[in-house]
């Protein structure tokens, strides 16, 4: 167990080395959920009395500034172990695979190199919300949002993780996330409350862990309750999600690297 | 106790046999050399020993451990060195090591000091601390190779440590690899399909071609076994063929005889006899001796000898077998 940390922390040390020496993809990364809440959060303003009429006061960008906080996790963490591809091509993989460590800690240390970067991504983009004048009633409440944002997405990079190591081609890979992670994120109350949705998408959005991760983090970034869920429950379900993506992972990719790539 | 045991080793995908009931082993302390065309089955080889393929049937210890039911043994007393070189490029050259050295459970408090000495060893100290990305080709190969003897392994494995590199280049790690083998007293196992490479570093040489293992014994024996000399010669066409090589044969220095069309090659000793002898019957027989010469036998002419082909023939019908075996594989 105590080799498994430390080969863990060792795949997650070099994944982190990596993500420092390419500085330029951090701000490109940022591009796409800058233009989500600058545009998006501009376009919908109008909609306010839709949000006021589930009882939420403020303004439609403090609505869905918490989805896109989410957003940015979801993406950085869902494309994030495309270099599992990479390594398996050229050589780190099979450097690793034939090295004392087990092939779990690789999976392991890759999703929370993923899951650390995807918060860095999201605390940026929670600056560039507070620049725009989202307001935090309590500015505290920024610890555990980031908790949260670690461990939903230390699950997603799983997903990720597994999709790449299952995938034996980069269009096979892209085209599976291009599948995945846009419904994920459009069927969950990102952008509009769960409450307004019809009711069979309700069913569906209810069934997606990022629903309960939006509700969660815009519950302690605004204040407000909404679609009826305790917070103890979306905790709960984010902790199952998680713990279900690390074993899913570990085997999957197990199974996977021992295969000829 | 052998650094290495096969027995009866077997790979097949599918109905392609990769490695056909190999059987051999190699002595602690040996540089070992596989020599074959490419999709002789020398990768496939390798990645069995280094626990990346599950063999078919068949067994091989790797320093005394199953690659089959011990892996991880195994893992813990082997350094593999791949082909491509398979350094970060974006890591300083130290960095990278330490990476190496942390996969393969170096005690924190060894770690610098294995460092510092492989570094030295492959001359790269005062480089340490750029980026590899800043190297070149023989660079990033010498740090590679630093990086699989980092942890002292029994068994060190490189797979065509040389391919890619330019001439002085690859001298220079041939000089590294037999610094390695008397610094760290260390087994070596290499494939290359580079003739000058396995003569230049093997102690002992397995040509293998078809999957299957054609002889095994050192350079200079193989060598000798074919005789001193080799008479290459051409005729013109003519109806006595036959006859003539059922003649040639006849002569008793004349150890084994290759054909291809009209070219013959001649292994033997005592060549400045038997060229007289050779023009005696191609008189008798009123065949006409185009072209002849008498060279010293290379492993080269060692290879053709056991396998009928030339190792950069790359064209026969096997390795398009593989490659579309591959291909296949990538596609699923």
């Amino acid at each position: 167990m105590n080799s498994i940390m430390y080969d863990t922390y060792t795949i997650f040390w070099r994944e982190l080395k990596r993500y420092k020496k390419s500085r330029s993809g951090v701000l490109i990364r940022l591009i796409q959920p800058a233009i989500w809440i600058i545009v998006v959060g501009n376009i919908f303003s109008e909609t306010q009395p839709l949000i006021q009429s589930v009882g939420f006061e403020g303004e439609y960008i403090e609505f869905m500034a918490p989805g896109v906080i989410i957003l940015t996790a979801i993406f950085t963490s869902i494309f994030g172990g495309v270099n599992t591809l990479w390594d398996r091509r050229y050589g780190f993989m099979n450097k690793a695979l034939t090295s004392p460590i087990s092939r779990s800690a690789i999976a392991l240390g890759k999703m929370s190199a993923i899951s650390l970067i995807a918060a860095l991504q999201a605390s940026l983009i929670i600056g560039i919300a507070l620049a725009i004048g989202v307001t935090f009633p309590n500015p505290l409440m920024i610890i555990p949002i980031m908790g949260i944002v670690i461990l939903f997405s230390l699950g997603f990079s799983g997903i990720s993780v597994t999709l790449a190591a299952t995938a034996k081609s980069q269009e096979t890979f892209w085209g599976m996330i291009n599948l995945l992670g846009m419904p994920l994120f459009m069927l969950s109350p990102a952008l509009f409350p769960l409450e307004l949705l019809p009711n069979w998408l309700a069913v569906i959005a209810k069934l997606n862990p990022v629903t309960y991760t939006v509700l969660l983090v815009r519950e302690l970034m605004t204040g407000v309750s909404e679609g009826g869920i305790p917070i103890l429950i979306s905790i709960a379900v984010i902790f199952a999600f998680v713990l279900t993506m690390v074993a899913i992972t570990s085997y999957v990719f197990t199974r996977e690297v021992n295969k000829p790539f | 106790m052998y650094a290495i045991e096969t027995k009866s080793l077997t790979k097949s995908f599918g109905d392609l046999v990769a490695v056909n009931d190999v059987s051999f082993s190699v002595e602690k302390g040996e540089i070992f050399g596989f020599l074959g065309p490419n999709g002789a089955g020398k990768s496939t080889t390798m990645m069995i020993f280094t626990t990346l393929l599950k063999p078919t049937s068949g067994k091989a210890l790797i320093a005394g451990f199953d690659v089959m039911k011990d892996a991880k043994h195994v893992r813990e007393n082997i350094g593999f060195v791949q082909q491509e070189t398979t350094v970060d490029e974006y890591l300083t050259g130290r960095e990278n090591l330490l990476l190496q050295a942390k996969l393969n459970h170096i005690p924190k408090n060894e770690i610098n000091q294995r460092i510092d000495e492989v570094l030295e060893l492959i001359e790269l100290s005062d480089k340490q601390h750029q980026a590899v990305v800043t190297y070149s080709g023989g660079m990033r190969k010498r740090l590679d190779i630093a990086g699989g003897l980092l942890h002292h392994p029994k068994v060190l494995f490189l797979d065509e440590p040389t391919v890619g590199l330019d001439i002085q280049t690859r001298r220079k790690i041939w000089q590294y690899i037999k610094k390695i083998h008397i610094e760290f007293d260390m087994t070596i196992f290499l494939t290359t399909h580079y003739m000058e490479e396995a003569d230049n570093l093997c102690d002992r040489i397995g040509i293998i071609d078809g999957g299957k293992i054609q002889v095994i014994d050192s350079p200079q024996n193989m060598k000798n076994a074919l005789g001193n000399e080799i008479i290459s010669l051409v005729v013109n066409n003519n109806n006595n063929h036959d006859l003539f090589l059922a003649e040639l044969k006849k002569i008793e220095f004349i150890k084994k005889i290759n054909e291809e069309d009209l070219k013959l090659i001649l292994f033997t000793s005592n060549g400045t006899e038997v060229i007289p002898k050779i023009f005696q019957i191609s008189s008798d027989l009123g065949i006409k001796i185009t072209t002849i010469s008498l060279t010293q036998p290379t492993l080269d002419d060692v290879f053709i000898s056991y396998t009928g082909h030339e190792i950069r023939d790359d064209k026969s019908k096997f390795n398009r077998k593989i490659e579309h075996a591959k291909m296949k594989r990538l596609r699923a």
